[in-house]
């Protein structure tokens, strides 16, 4: 048993250059100042990648999948995993390195976090490059590296049925990628389950670099807790606060498909990329048509009494789709910003996605930017392989999804990104290119809601909507993702308590609210530090001009848009209250003192 | 809230079930009580009016959401740790449940939980000759709790109540990897499942063993295969037949 209460004290580590296995110690210093998830993943990062410039897709680049110490205890919603590297997507205004980019983590829910726990490990690191494409195999403490050839070009649903049946037991829990992220498209998902996925930041294509197309994973073991009655108590509280939510009821009902008609009628959803913030056929894709015609069953990550997600079916012009969604990012991603409101086509088109292995939102903005490059007559449709890429085509879009998966013609030029691509078509399109660092924006639009701008502009791993719209939120939501718990439950307040106290029982080291802000804020800054030392600046953390020009036609909204002097005075602020020069954004002296991270 | 929908089902159902369908359901006929004993059942126990029934874990598998709380709590509760002298229950790792949920794509989960078999296939199964006296092999049924126990120090581990199981029924009792004895027969808590009692979807609940019942006794594959063809109007869930 290890001496670190709440942890193994162990990631695994496997490096697909030699095909050596390690069981790499953590030290508790480590555990204690970043945590596990995202903050324990930073940390390593940070150790791992000495110098800036770095390829993200060279054998150099760590992939670590991450759960958090709350991770394999049945706490309710702790099912996150944290997968953290360095970014293949973002890139800075300028910069010495050539390969300069963010750090980069995506976060998913679903099983496969415990299950590390499981087996044995705070965590994975994926080190090195294999020769052939192959895939992971973790049984406790047994540590295989197996031949993939056979699964190569395989798509992600044909694939989870197909490892199982290759592994022969259905309680290997494995993450995986699809066609999408072995031909390197710059912005592959990594999938767990056919429909959850690690999806932002290109984490899939680093996987696929790797030449590595799953891991798989089943496990027997659980670490202790340090103080195991407190954690009893505690995980009542928890349960009971959940149980009483009202909020609860409502994740259980419609998941985050709510917000599809709520935040259209906010005027704050991306709607023909980004150029308004309300569509008007949003209940046509919306939560209650979905739980009318479209959802079979609600369903849960582990431990988890929100059950969010769902599974549906459609039957239509397309076949019959069996599938998880709309959810709020797919629904609006392929929906509202692509105009497309026909419920089957939308289906079929996050089916699709999944089923490549592409992330769904910068896939439904990119789709969205040509969308209307195409419109505006800065390409045609010889540029576009001959698809005839209108608004709100179903087809269109379908067939731009297999051109970037497969990376053929223009789908080449479309797998490198919203940023790239527009520099390439040039003509003043990168005022609508919508990404900040080099990440496209998710499905929450704007011009009507400035700190959510703030988010997208200062998230350190390019434009992020969970990131949180403040500092204080910023910290907390650094800290839930290194903690291994969702962020959908803890917008119960009465979640707080017990939540620290969880932590304080694992860990056995006291947690108060301020200690639990000061740790996110400690990952946070050194998530800057590395951006800062790879070249990303001030300049960096901007907005594409359409949130500053194009005024909101329609909607409750109509007329918004950023006001460019008060989101520059928004930033300044930002900065001096992060302690950071409001100039170059580099943390001060006195502020990485104060947060123990002078000196590593 | 759970609690009063439970009492209401099972009044409900023990209005119906008497000992006389007991025996018929399970296909013997009347005066075969020997051969009840042979399957390790008391008859006493059943002609007493005061512990009339056999209970279960009933899955509702329309509400199931798969979140595996049903695991966790089981195993927290039969698998206490032992902390400064005292008991106490354990932190839920799900290698020690006794109800399993098994997954699978498209999305469909069932949770896998004793049957509580009138018949007990698993006990006929038992090789090791009854004991004199109480007539018990190394498997049998406690006449208290109904539930199935198994004498580890008679137990051969041969794995033969696991071949059953499968064969015949859920096939949720498997055989311990080291020892080979049989793991996951549900204790029913002694009379207040955790399960039950923590299920966040309402999926479970305690309930009268009714053989008749749709789906009662099938093995999870079997069940999700009918589910899915229900629900998605497709039963190819590929992986390990």
């Amino acid at each position: 048993m290890s001496k670190i209460p709440g942890y193994h004290g162990i990631v695994l580590e496997v490096d697909l250059s030699s095909g050596k296995v390690e069981r790499v110690p953590l030290s508790s210093e480590d555990l204690a100042k970043f945590i596990g998830g995202r903050g324990l993943g930073m940390k390593m990062l940070w150790d791992r990648l000495k110098k800036p410039g770095v390829d993200p897709l060279s054998p150099d680049n760590p992939l670590m999948f991450m759960p958090g110490p709350f991770s394999g205890f049945p706490v309710p919603a702790a099912s996150r995993t944290c997968v953290v590297t360095k970014s293949p997507i973002t890139s800075p205004v300028k910069s010495e390195y050539p390969c300069a980019s963010t750090v980069s983590y995506a976060n998913m829910g679903g099983f496969f976090g415990p299950e590390i726990r499981f087996a044995g490990y705070d965590g994975i690191v994926i080190t090195g490059k294999a020769n052939e494409l192959c895939y992971v195999m973790i049984d406790d403490g047994k540590v295989e590296i197996l031949d993939a050839k056979k699964f190569k070009g395989m798509r992600t649903d044909a694939f989870d049925k197909a490892i199982l049946s290759e592994l022969g037991d259905r309680r290997f829990k494995t993450v995986y990628i699809g066609p999408a992220g072995e031909k390197l498209v710059q912005y592959s998902s990594i999938l767990h389950t056919s429909a959850r996925a690690a999806g932002r930041g290109g984490v899939g294509c680093v996987m696929g670099s790797k030449n590595l197309k799953a891991i798989a994973v089943r496990g027997t073991g659980q670490p202790s807790a340090a103080d195991h009655r407190r954690f009893l108590a505690a995980l009542e509280k928890a349960r009971l606060a959940l149980k009483n939510s009202s909020g609860t009821k409502a994740w259980a009902e419609q998941g985050t498909a709510r917000a599809i008609v709520a935040n259209s009628n906010a005027g704050t959803e991306a709607v023909r990329n980004y150029r308004e913030g309300t569509f008007p056929e949003a209940d046509k894709i919306g939560g209650d048509v979905a739980r009318r015609d479209v959802w079979v069953r609600d369903i849960a990550c582990y431990c988890c009494p929100l059950a969010c997600k769902k599974s549906g079916l459609t039957k239509g012009k397309y076949g019959s789709i069996v599938h998880d969604g709309p959810e709020y990012e797919t629904g609006v991603m392929l929906g509202s910003n692509l105009l497309i409101s026909d419920m089957p086509g939308l289906l079929k088109a996050i089916y699709n996605i999944d089923d490549v292995g592409l992330d769904q939102i910068s896939t439904g903005n990119i789709i969205g930017f040509l969308m209307e490059a195409y419109e505006k007559g800065l390409i045609d449709q010889k540029f576009l392989d001959g698809i005839d890429l209108r608004w709100g085509s179903v087809d269109a879009t379908l067939a731009m999804i297999d051109k970037i998966a497969y990376r053929d013609g223009v789908g080449d030029l479309a797998s490198k990104g919203v940023k790239a691509l527009s520099r390439q078509i040039g003509q003043g399109s990168d005022k609508f290119a919508i990404h900040a660092k080099g990440l496209e924006l998710a499905a929450h639009n704007i011009q009507a809601n400035p700190p959510r701008g703030l988010s997208y502009a200062t998230a350190e791993r390019g434009a992020c909507h969970l990131n949180g719209d403040n500092i204080a939120t910023q910290n907390q939501r650094a800290m839930f993702d290194s903690i291994g718990l969702c962020l959908f439950p803890t917008f119960e307040p009465a979640l707080e308590e017990p939540t620290l106290s969880l932590l304080s029982a694992i860990t056995g080291r006291e947690y108060d609210k301020a200690e639990f802000l000061k740790t996110g804020e400690r990952v946070f800054n050194l998530e800057k530090m590395f951006n800062y030392r790879e070249g990303f600046r001030r300049e960096d953390d901007r907005l594409p001009d359409r949130f500053f020009e194009d005024a909101f036609t329609i909607g409750s909204k109509k007329g918004s848009v950023l006001n460019r002097e008060q989101f520059d005075a928004m930033l300044t602020q930002y900065y001096k209250d992060r302690g950071w020069d409001p100039e170059t954004t580099e943390p001060s002296a006195s502020k990485l003192k104060d947060l123990g991270l002078h000196s590593i | 809230m759970y609690r009063e929908k439970t009492r209401t089902r099972s009044s409900e159902e023990r209005a119906n079930f008497t000992r006389r369908e007991f025996i018929k359901g399970i296909g013997i006929g009347g005066g075969s009580l020997l051969l009840l004993g042979r399957f390790g059942i008391h008859a006493a126990a059943w002609a007493d009016p005061g512990n009339p029934v056999l209970k279960m874990v009933l899955v509702d598998y329309g509400k199931c959401t798969g979140c595996r709380t049903c695991e966790a709590v089981c195993s927290s509760h039969n698998r206490p740790v032992t902390i400064d002298g005292k008991e106490l229950p354990g932190l839920g790792n799900p290698r020690y449940s006794n109800i399993r949920v098994e997954s699978f794509n498209p999305d469909v989960d069932v949770p896998n939980v004793c049957a509580m078999c009138v018949d007990t296939p698993c006990v006929s199964a038992c090789p090791v000759e009854p004991d004199p006296k109480t007539g018990r092999r190394a498997l049998y049924r406690d006449e208290a709790t109904h539930t199935l126990h198994n004498d580890t120090d008679r137990c051969t581990g041969c794995g033969s109540c696991a071949e059953a199981c499968a064969a015949q029924r859920t096939g949720v009792i498997s055989s311990d990897p080291t020892t080979g004895r049989p793991e996951r027969i549900c204790t029913l808590c002694g009379g207040d499942p955790q399960c039950v009692k923590w299920c966040p979807f309402e999926a479970l609940s305690y309930a009268e063993v009714k053989p008749d019942r749709k789906r009662y006794g099938l093995a999870p594959e079997k069940i999700a295969a009918e589910l899915a063809k229900n629900w998605y109007g497709t039963a190819d869930f590929g992986g390990p037949k």
